[in-house]
């Protein structure tokens, strides 16, 4: 636990302000870590990862005597520290080669955890690409391909995903410009063969989009590898706890839109609109103008007419 | 129109047999398509895939998403994301309502108008438009008047050391403080109620 400061100008005291929980949340830092040992090829990748984040990533150089899923109290101490929710920690170890453990926190304390294995040989750094790069802060387009990702019950793939989303996610804006749209990481696995113990691996990678006239009013779209690449196994994996993720997924007070009554969107994305007219009043209804039915002609006539119907329905009864 | 015949068109459409998944709000396109995987060609059937999802993605964010040119560009305008991610810190509480704020509540006393709250007031005596505080302000009247009527019995019952000229400032900031040490009781309650609640 860290200790806690009084401001003791306005400058700290706006610092302090930032790191406050707020009902919209600035985007997440990420906070590279590396443990005791960390092989080269993980240096390597956690470097790629933090270009791939860069105004919002921290990266830590030193050695750490940390094991995640052990005992993350420093992981935690980190994240007060950092003001960081979301974590890359590579380590090396004979059991676990290369591997990269993701985790992400929810009030500076561990929500949950995520180790993949890097496969060294088909690894390939974002510097082996001798191609253009992104400009940095670009929002990437996310593809997963596979059905391992759309798995109903909560496993590592879904994990993964949760966690490829929240560190591609980067700034959002309701706004963005289509120049902006520059590279796509595509992350893909095969689907899981009958047995359970071959978990297959996650295909990280990453292309620059090219846009070619097509003759019609949409581009053609080709792509070019710009790295990383990268071969992920899963490993272990830590999944939240409900309390903690049923917090975390609370949407502030305020924020939620205000559903419009009586406007919907359909199917088609065609947007349908319900009016409600009153009782239409029919007595003020302008019916054909003829001489006969002037009213001084209806005023004279209409004690007669009663008096005939009382006399038809006597006469039926 | 005049195309060149021999250019065929580039195909644009994506065809799978199962559509897409989009989430323009956080740009991401979902295929839920089984990935079979050339293994002597590995990287050339994930680029395919890639290229397959870029091209939907675009093709989708083009026709669904408004767009508008600027100066600065075309900038398309996304929904909102549809996809939940956990937040980074618990939603913030909102402040427990102040012993006053509870009592007007109770009351029905509704909070001044911004028109009330200005610091501007007609004072009847000189016809003129003054501050309500602060420098030359009313509630300073009559505390530098060159005669003041005393009465004797009070002035009999004084405090040693005051004097009737410092009694107006004396009030203010005894009020002051009053105010004050509401405002500190309401802190430390409020501060006690929110680390409960925690």
């Amino acid at each position: 636990m860290l200790r806690q400061v009084k401001p003791r100008n306005a400058r700290s005291k706006r610092a302090l302000e930032k790191r406050e929980p707020k009902a919209i949340e600035n985007p997440k830092t990420c906070l590279f870590l590396r443990g005791n040992s960390c092989s080269q090829v993980v240096q390597d990748a956690m470097n790629d990862f933090f270009s791939m984040r860069q105004p919002l990533s921290k990266k830590f150089t030193k050695k750490n005597p940390i094991h995640p899923f052990e005992d993350a109290a420093s992981i935690e101490f980190f994240s007060e520290k950092n003001d960081a929710s979301l974590f890359v920690f590579g380590s090396t170890q004979k059991k676990r080669p290369h591997a990269l453990t993701f985790i992400r926190t929810f009030g500076h304390k561990v929500l949950d955890m995520l180790e993949l294995y890097l496969d060294q040989e088909s690894y390939r750094s974002i510097t082996q690409f001798k191609t253009k790069k992104f400009a940095i802060g670009m929002r990437p387009m996310v593809l997963f391909a596979g059905s391992a990702f759309e798995s109903p019950v909560p496993n590592e793939y879904t994990l993964a995903k949760s966690f490829f989303m929240d560190f591609f996610r980067g700034e959002t804006a309701d706004k963005i410009d289509v120049e902006g749209l520059q590279y796509i990481v595509s992350i893909a696995a095969e689907d899981t063969t009958g047995e359970g113990d071959a978990k297959p691996a996650i295909h990280l990678r990453v292309y620059l989009i090219s846009t070619k006239r097509s003759g019609q009013k949409l581009p053609r779209v080709e792509v070019e590898e710009i790295g990383p690449r990268m071969d992920l196994r899963v490993g272990r994996m830590k999944e939240a706890d409900e309390a903690m993720l049923k917090e975390a997924m609370r949407k502030a007070r305020g924020t939620e839109e205000k559903t419009k009554k009586n406007v919907s969107m359909d199917s088609m994305g065609d947007k349908l609109g319900r009016v409600h007219l009153g009782k239409q009043d029919l007595s003020q209804l302008q019916t054909r103008k003829m001489k006969g039915l002037k009213r001084s002609h209806d005023d004279a006539a209409e004690p007669e007419d009663i008096v005939e119907v009382d006399d038809s329905k006597r006469a039926r009864k | 129109m005049a195309l060149p015949i021999s250019k065929p068109k580039l195909p644009v459409v994506v065809d799978k047999p199962t559509p897409y998944t989009f989430d323009l709000g956080n740009l991401l396109a979902e295929d839920p398509n089984p990935v079979i995987l050339d293994r002597s060609a590995i990287d050339q059937s994930l680029a395919e895939i890639a290229r397959d999802g870029a091209q939907s993605l675009i093709n989708q964010l083009l026709t669904t998403c408004p767009l508008q040119s600027t100066s600065d560009g075309v900038l398309l305008t996304l929904p909102a994301p549809a996809t939940r991610l956990p937040r980074e810190k618990p939603v913030p509480q909102p402040k427990p309502p102040t012993k006053w704020e509870r009592f007007a509540a109770k009351k029905g006393i509704k909070a001044k108008t911004r028109e009330q709250r200005r610091n501007l007031a007609y004072d009847e005596e000189s016809g003129e438009w003054k501050r309500k505080w602060g420098y030359k302000g009313l509630n300073k009247k009559g505390e530098d008047d060159w005669l003041v009527e005393v009465d004797p019995k009070k002035e009999a019952a004084r405090k040693e050391g005051t004097s009737i000229r410092a009694d107006g400032r004396r009030e203010r900031v005894e009020r002051i403080k009053r105010n004050e040490r509401k405002m500190r009781k309401n802190q430390r309650d409020a501060a006690e109620k929110m680390g409960k609640k925690a």
